[in-house]
């Protein structure tokens, strides 16, 4: 009853999804359409949506130019999947001290953490790239991966941490009052809990990782075979010309996995977070 | 109350310190350690006390430092607005929602290069989305090029990150309401109020300290913004879109001053720290803490 | 260059120590793009130069455009230096000041078989730090049928100034197109078409010994030409560089503009046609060159065998074929250039222009003389300073880069 809409509320809601939508995908309508156009009819005086010769040849040739795309996805998804789940170890633990515990230089320390996000990698690439040589770890997926892993875990300690904040404590206390020990409360009592907090956590280490894959990639690394999609896109780029309507394409083709995934896991996001819905 | 320090808190810590000191740590130490030096691509480095950090202040950094304050605010308001909008709208179960919502994600999802050089066509005045509509509508008789002056360049940019930013707002803000219960708003239904009130009353106050954690991280990220800026204008036109980070980037990599850049570098750090400390502290204030 | 003792590194050090001697053998070369741009050709030099030298090994990594210069400097920064890396010379004055690369030795007959100034792009200090590989002059679009439906002549593009200006306004006035297209976004290609047009005014950035002589009268008159060429330019200058004003005069939105030879492959729906950079009173036809190089990184213990592999790649012969292959301005006096002019005219401009075109000036910041020069035609195109005082500031300000 609570969720029937009069019927001007509908169409309230409709448009107001249309605008914000529009903004949204207004640059991807774009790319979808210079990737159906020839490399010398990308753009038009004045602005039109539909041209001549437009058509789905880029979606063929780009694998022709960049032979290798198929293995830059699957190498972006591999390499954010272990970031994600590296920085799960790390993250949770540390949200979880940060959240319920008050010790020495506990401000102190998750300033610091936010700190790390406010330093662009592009800074400390050249003392890092002398780090990841010292490791023997250049030219393998480990040299994208730490690096990834790092700049991943602030942020992720610092959202896990308010939504652990927001579970009450009596579900601990009588888990202690139980005999349980800490660390086992952890995993069997907050954990299951706080699923929805860690899965919002992990989307956003995973799409973070698959977007930001440039630097780290371009500099530790020589193998293309090794690369991840954001540097293996650039190979789009020539001397004089870029292959717009090519890389339009392996763009939007390149989104596309990470869409299906969030699809699949936003059901246990709400699933979970509807089940175990937590008292406010 | 125990006396002696309970190491149980310190240990959780440990997998979060070890990654974070071995990759970020030391090459951090060694960026603050550069800001006192002279050094390029030369061999042979001297150690030059603040002497960096002296010409940065007073050669128009206070400036840039003003205008990334600007342009952050700005971004990071706007994203927190159009994100919380938005997910209220998503937040409504209307058929297509789940589609909707999915829809939400792509800027996020795109490297940001490429979601860059996209925004970069459509400003432009000639070929660009946005001049031509606006003409074809017949709301301007000429083209407007928005990233030729500096004002709307400016602005430009601005939009182009806030893009980048909103869906990850909007899906936790979403996340977050969707973990309140339905007996609040039952309850309020019962009492007769409408849905308007029930949004301003139950949804916002109750997702104000996930819009204030997600309004810290965005601005921490927002400060870094790079590609939006550097893609868009390269920090022109005359600087008009030079923020901190540009203008690092410009001194260490582009010109091979890693000193000069090292000791902007340790610069952002530290605002920003004083920045989220000081926001930290009125948290507390408000007793966000338990 | 940084110091670092733990005994981790100590133990690691010594391991990759180990590992590398065994790839002392692996000359490591960065190559900017793909194998696209003529790789079959180094594919076929880089082949005969390991025949020829046996025990030795190419390791070549093709980096995309954007990025390949400054990883080959990252990583001699870091210490782990390629051995021979491809990069645009302007960086050479830098990377030899900080005494990063070896300079080369080139006989006098090696010497005079290089078109006009292009060593003057590769050497600073009175020596050579890369042989030239890649070689791009700049000259004159104009869109013939926009001159037709002006009342100008198709057939005689403006040789001066005045005419230039002419035909700009006539264009603009008479046609819905722009007459002019004026690069002003931040990006190098606004310094390189205004110093072109300042080299046909007899202007300069540097003299022979490296003075800077920019503020001159010269580039005063080249400045104010410039500004006088905006009026009949497309709006909104600094929002536009290489690549939006083609796709305007692509679009048959501008009557001229300037650029390099590699746009030619985009103007297929255009009748076009090539002609020199008009010059001013004060000067002669002249042009923006710029070339790209091998340079040999120095403390890789493979400089020889770089050095050589660098030299066989740009033999006259080879390098004609690399030019054919990638569509360059050839780069070495042979027979084989007349015919290109002969096969297509649009060449002309471009290669007869090279004896009296000016080279891009080797200044060892040029990222900071870019930042300078762009900032001085963004104020004066903008009306944000005058352009006396524009290039009177820069000036000062090029004078105290190192």
């Amino acid at each position: 009853m609570i969720n029937r809409y009069k019927w001007w509320e509908y169409i309230a809601i409709y448009a107001g999804i249309a605008i914000f939508l529009s903004f949204i995908l207004a640059p991807f309508v774009e790319a979808f359409v210079v990737s159906l156009r020839p490399l010398d009819g990308i753009f038009s005086i004045p602005y039109r949506f539909l041209s001549e010769g437009m058509s789905f040849e880029a979606y063929f040739s780009m694998w022709e130019s960049v032979p290798l795309l198929w293995l830059y996805i699957l190498n972006s998804l591999f390499i954010a999947s272990s970031v994600t789940l590296l920085s799960l170890v790390a993250v949770i633990p540390a949200a979880y001290a940060f959240a319920r515990f008050e010790f020495k230089g506990d401000n102190i320390m998750l300033g610091a953490f936010l700190a790390i996000n406010m330093v662009s990698g592009a800074v400390l690439i050249i003392p890092l790239y002398r780090v990841m040589m010292q490791l023997g770890v250049l030219n393998t997926y480990m040299a994208m991966i730490v690096p990834g892993t790092a700049f991943v875990i602030p942020t992720g300690i610092w959202l896990l941490r308010s939504y652990l904040m927001r579970i009450p404590r009596e579900l601990e206390e009588a888990a202690w009052m139980d005999g349980a020990g800490r660390l086992y409360t952890l995993r069997r009592v907050i954990l299951p809990i706080a699923m929805p907090g860690i899965i919002v956590v992990s989307i956003t280490s995973f799409i973070t990782a698959y977007a930001q894959q440039f630097l780290f990639a371009l500099t530790f690394n020589r193998k293309i075979e090794l690369n991840p999609l954001p540097t293996g896109l650039y190979q789009y780029f020539g001397r004089n010309e870029v292959l717009w309507n090519e890389l339009m394409a392996a763009s939007l083709i390149g989104i596309l996995p990470v869409m299906i995934l969030y699809l699949v896991l936003q059901r246990y996001i709400i699933a979970g977070l509807t089940a175990g819905a937590i008292k406010q | 109350m125990k006396k002696s320090i309970d190491p149980f808190p310190y240990m959780l810590l440990v997998p979060a310190l070890f990654v974070t000191l071995l990759v970020v740590a030391w090459p951090l130490a060694e960026t603050v350690r550069l800001s006192f030096t002279d050094t390029t691509l030369k061999p042979q480095v001297n150690y030059i006390g603040f002497a960096n950090y002296e010409k940065i202040l007073s050669r128009g950094f206070p400036e840039v430092i003003g205008r990334t304050f600007l342009w952050m605010t700005l971004a990071v308001t706007l994203k927190l607005l159009i994100g919380l909008l938005g997910a209220i709208l998503l937040n409504a179960a209307v058929p297509g929602r789940t589609l909707f919502r999915i829809l939400t994600m792509p800027p996020w999802i795109i490297p940001v290069a490429i979601g860059m050089f996209i925004w970069g066509w459509m400003y432009n005045g000639q070929f660009g989305m946005i001049s031509g509509l606006i003409q074809r509508i017949g709301l301007s008789d000429g083209p407007i090029e928005f990233l030729a002056a500096k004002d709307t360049a400016f602005l430009a940019t601005v939009i182009s990150d806030v893009w980048i930013g909103v869906p990850m707002v909007a899906v936790y803000l979403l996340a977050s309401m969707q973990s309140i219960s339905n007996e609040m708003y039952e309850a309020a239904w019962v009492d007769g109020a409408g849905r308007l009130y029930r949004i301003r009353r139950i949804t916002v106050p109750l997702i104000m300290k996930p819009l204030i954690t997600i309004g810290i991280l965005s601005a921490i990220w927002t400060f870094n913004a790079f590609d939006a800026i550097w893609i868009l204008t390269e920090g022109g036109p005359r600087s008009g879109t030079t923020t901190m980070i540009i203008d690092t980037y410009k001194t260490a990599i582009d010109r091979f001053r890693y000193g000069e850049g090292a000791a902007r570098a340790v610069l952002i750090v530290l605002i920003m720290m004083g920045f989220s400390t000081a926001y930290y502290l009125v948290l507390r204030k408000l007793g966000n803490r338990r | 260059m940084f110091k670092h003792t733990t005994i981790l590194t100590a133990l690691t050090l010594s391991l990759s120590a180990l590992a590398a001697m065994a790839d002392d053998q692996r000359v490591h070369f960065t190559i900017c793009g793909g194998p696209d741009w003529a790789g079959d050709v180094t594919a076929k030099y880089i082949a005969e130069w390991e025949g020829m030298n046996p025990g030795y090994f190419v390791d070549p990594e093709y980096i995309p455009w954007g990025q390949c210069q400054e990883k080959a400097t990252t990583l001699a920064a870091a210490g782990n230096a390629p051995a021979l890396s491809y990069l645009g010379s302007r960086t050479l004055a830098q990377l030899s000041q900080a005494d990063l690369i070896k300079s080369f030795e080139l006989t006098d007959e090696e010497k005079a078989s290089y078109a006009g100034p292009v060593l003057g792009t590769v050497t600073y200090d009175g020596k050579i730090w890369g042989v030239p590989r890649a070689f791009s002059s700049r000259a004159m679009y104009y869109n013939r049928g926009l001159f037709e439906e002006a009342g100008l002549d198709p057939n005689s593009p403006p040789e001066t100034w005045e005419e230039f200006l002419a035909a700009a306004k006539a264009i603009s006035e008479n046609t819905d197109s722009y007459g002019f297209g004026i690069p002003g976004n931040s990006t190098d290609t606004t310094m390189q078409i205004f110093l072109g047009m300042n080299y046909s005014n007899g202007g300069a950035v540097l003299d022979d010994e490296g003075n800077v002589v920019l503020d001159s009268p010269e580039t005063l008159a080249t400045m104010k030409m410039w500004i006088e060429a905006a009026k009949y330019a497309q709006p909104g200058i600094a929002a536009y560089g290489e690549s939006e004003l083609t796709t305007l005069f692509a679009e048959g939105k501008l009557g001229m503009y300037l650029a390099g030879p590699w746009i030619r492959s985009k103007l297929k729906d255009v009748d076009y046609a090539t002609a020199f950079f008009p010059h001013g009173p004060s000067g002669t036809h002249s042009t923006f060159l710029v070339t790209d190089s091998y340079a040999v990184f120095k403390g890789t213990g493979l400089e020889e065998q770089a050095e050589s592999l660098a030299k066989l790649l740009t033999a006259p012969k080879a390098q004609l074929e690399f030019d054919l292959g990638t569509g360059l301005v050839p780069l070495r006096n042979i027979a084989g250039v007349e015919k290109l002019i002969e096969e297509d005219v649009t060449w002309a401009p471009f290669i007869n222009v090279i004896p009296t075109g000016g080279p891009e000036p080797v200044i060892p910041d040029h990222g900071g003389l870019r930042d300078i020069m762009v900032d001085a035609i963004q104020g004066a195109l903008l009306g944000e300073i005058s352009p006396e005082d524009a290039i009177s500031e820069a000036a000062e300000l090029i004078k105290e880069l190192n």
